[in-house]
């Protein structure tokens, strides 16, 4: 009899420990649509999985914790994380200034993290060269330069009437403005030298700063009599989704309508596409709603999450929150444990078509070794429809050029 | 009299100067300078009487705005329009704000007072938040954006509008509380309110109104708003900021100077911007200049 009651406690101790989840911690700014999407695309790819049985025989559980946007609060969620809930790995992220804060507090736990936000190239710095376990999706800021000239120059070849030699960058006075701006400008150097992504493509730039409209500012006018003046071939400016509607305002109104109007914040506001204004626009982005009409895993993920939260996705981290959350998945899977070594291997080695649009697999960026995305696409606003112009696999219209300038609208 | 027909001087001397050799800036701080005064006046007009700054003073303004983009898209409700529906709606919230928070540490601490507003101002800012989420808003009306050539200058037609709505405002202002019956309790009360109870003034209900119409008023600002800002949660904070700085910069009660002041700043922000590579010191002069009128008014007091 006691025999058979140390068995049964066996039994029961040991099917209690293989039914024990797996714990994935995410953190990401939850009042922030960014935050928001990503973290209902996440819930959604675990119900997917668990409701397929899990992983490794055991059910995947997601703790989100909210990062406020406030560095200090982001930092504090890793250690709670690890602490608390002992995850066992980290997902995640948006802002570089809140990453900046959590990279020494992850440099403490070590455990295996895959990053879908902070893209600027001091996270990269801070992160260094010997973090094995860290694997960051997004692409940094350079790396997002260097993909618009190589797209830019794609589209040149491919629309010969297409001139981009004079570039006007308008920026955020913010981190995020004045990073892009400096990256712009080592390129511009490297250019005139005759090397780097822009070789043979850019032949003068000039900069000018303004004060995002979500700090406060939302005067362009100044600035855009600037570039006016200075009649670029290609307007593009670094900002945030405020900018977007009165800056196109505030163009129309100066009578400015460059040949090609570039806008790179990092999501559009609610119903720009129904903005008359908007018509025309090339933006950079990592996806496109329209992707769902040439990618099945884009159309899966969109009809999947639409089901699940009753909204369209709106913002490319939603798909990005999706493919975080099976990248990492699949490379468990594949190491068949939870063992660190051979997750990271596994990583390193997969590779995993991706709802943002393309085959994501890890390679080395200037400092890190485990980079995932490399290449932003370039979209344009086509009658309310935000359309993939390159990479022309993916492409879901036509480039509108020159820009269709403000009469009639 | 005459140090205030100087400064007037001063200030029309500085407005051609400036319409000399930035023309742009001087059309583009006009009317930027004007939307400050306009959003201003609303809180001087509260801080002169109730003598409450309130922090929740853009949060308001947010939140007309909000009113006024769900009357465009749900309703085709043209915006200038708007402020027919929204000031009503405002001069309720404010009522409402006023009587569960402000009037309850009313006689507390000064502290306790600007504790409660900025607790007014998160919780508004979190419920917009909550309703709309962070994703900006906004409403296209084709008129919003015209420009017109004043002297061969492309100017943006729409914004001068704010320079009418800041004038009228302060007419209005004015108006009130020298024309009407509550304007002069409202008066007396600003100046000497134990005073005017035992006069048989009825200082709680003063108080009530004025904030109550103070909100109201912002609905002027937040209806001519609507066509030309992206409308999101945070977007208030720092009106609410400036509106404090013009009415430092004029001193207590002193009406015209908000306009004046307002005007003088946006002017100010404006030629900076029009500066290439300086535009990023546009915030520094705003608060330079500010520190600079109140330091020296500082000092000219202390040499009385």
């Amino acid at each position: 009899m006691k025999k058979l009651l140390v068995f049964l406690s066996l039994i029961f101790v040991l099917s209690a420990f293989a039914q024990k989840p797996i714990k994935i911690g995410a953190i990401l700014p939850l009042s922030d649509i960014t935050g928001r999407q990503a973290a209902n695309a996440m819930k959604l790819a675990v119900k997917e999985i668990n409701d397929a049985g899990g992983i490794l025989g055991r059910p995947v559980e997601l703790i989100i914790v909210d990062d406020e946007m406030k560095p200090e609060k982001g930092a504090a969620a890793v250690d709670k994380l690890a602490t608390v809930d002992k995850v066992d790995f980290f997902v995640g992220g948006m802002s570089s200034g809140v990453h900046l804060a959590q990279i020494p507090i992850l440099k403490k736990y070590k455990k295996i993290t895959v990053w879908i936000g902070a893209a600027s190239y001091k996270c990269e710095e801070a992160i260094g060269a010997d973090a094995d376990w860290y694997f960051h999706l997004h692409p940094w800021d350079y790396l997002q330069g260097e993909s618009y000239a190589i797209g830019w120059k794609a589209i040149v070849e491919r629309y010969p009437q297409v001139k981009i030699e004079k570039i006007f960058l308008a920026y955020e006075e913010g981190a995020f403005g004045t990073a892009s701006f400096k990256s712009y400008l080592d390129e511009f150097e490297l250019a005139k030298q005759g090397t780097g992504v822009w070789a043979g493509l850019m032949k003068d730039l000039k900069g000018a700063p303004f004060k995002s409209a979500a700090l406060g500012g939302g005067d362009y006018r100044a600035m855009l009599l600037q570039a006016k003046q200075y009649d670029p071939d290609l307007f593009i400016w670094a900002g945030y989704d405020a900018d977007a509607v009165p800056m196109l305002t505030q163009a129309k109104e100066i009578g400015f309508a460059p040949k090609l109007f570039v806008g790179a914040p990092p999501g559009w506001p609610a119903d720009f596409g129904k903005n008359p204004l908007s018509h025309g626009v090339v933006l950079y982005g990592m996806w496109a709603p329209a992707l769902k009409d040439v990618s099945p895993i884009a159309r899966h993920f969109w009809d999947a999450y639409i089901k699940e939260f009753n909204e369209e996705p709106a913002t490319y981290f939603a798909p990005l929150g999706y493919t975080n959350i099976y990248f990492l998945v699949e490379a468990i899977k594949k190491a068949g444990t939870l063992e660190d070594k051979a997750i990271i291997k596994a990583l390193r080695e997969i590779e995993y078509e991706s709802p943002v649009g393309g085959i994501l697999k890890i390679s080395p960026s200037r400092i890190i070794k485990n980079q995932g995305f490399r290449a932003q696409k370039i979209l344009q606003w086509q009658n309310g429809t935000q359309h993939v112009i390159w990479p022309f696999e993916y492409a879901t219209a036509q480039l509108i050029y020159p820009f269709p300038g403000w009469s009639g609208r | 009299m005459k140090k205030i027909m100087n400064l007037y001087i001063l200030f029309f001397l500085m407005l051609f100067l400036v319409a000399l050799f930035r023309p742009y800036a001087f059309f583009y701080g006009l009317q930027r300078g004007s939307l400050y005064s306009l959003v201003a006046l609303p809180l001087a007009l509260i801080l002169g009487i109730v003598g409450l700054l309130n922090l929740a003073h853009g949060d308001l303004l947010t939140l007309g705005l909000y009113l006024g983009y769900i009357l465009f898209n749900q309703l085709r409700f043209d915006p200038i329009f708007s402020v027919i529906v929204i000031a009503p709606i405002l001069f309720i919230i404010g009522f409402v704000v006023y009587k569960l928070t402000i009037e309850r540490v009313l006689k507390s601490h000064h502290l306790n007072l600007l504790l409660i507003t900025f607790g007014v101002s998160i919780t508004l800012v979190e419920f917009i938040n909550l309703l709309w989420t962070s994703r900006p808003r906004n409403v296209y009306v084709p008129y919003a954006t015209k420009s017109i050539n004043i002297f061969g200058i492309n100017v943006g037609a729409y914004e001068f509008l704010y320079i009418a709505a800041s004038i009228g405002v302060l007419l209005l202002i004015v108006f009130i509380l020298k024309k009407t019956r509550f304007g002069q309790a409202a008066f007396a009360v600003g100046q000497n309110p134990k005073g005017a109870a035992i006069v048989g003034i009825n200082v709680k209900l003063v108080y009530t109104i004025t904030f109550s119409l103070a909100t109201a008023m912002i609905a002027i600002a937040a209806s001519l708003m609507i066509p030309r800002v992206s409308i999101f949660p945070h977007l208030g904070g720092p009106f609410t900021m400036r509106s404090f700085c013009l009415t430092a910069m004029a001193g207590l009660g002193n009406l015209p100077g908000i306009v004046l002041s307002g005007i003088t700043l946006g002017l100010a922000e404006a030629i900076v911007q029009s500066i290439p590579g300086y535009s990023g010191w546009s915030d520094l002069v705003f608060f330079g200049v500010l520190i600079l009128v109140i330091a020296l008014k500082g000092y000219r007091r202390a040499v009385r």
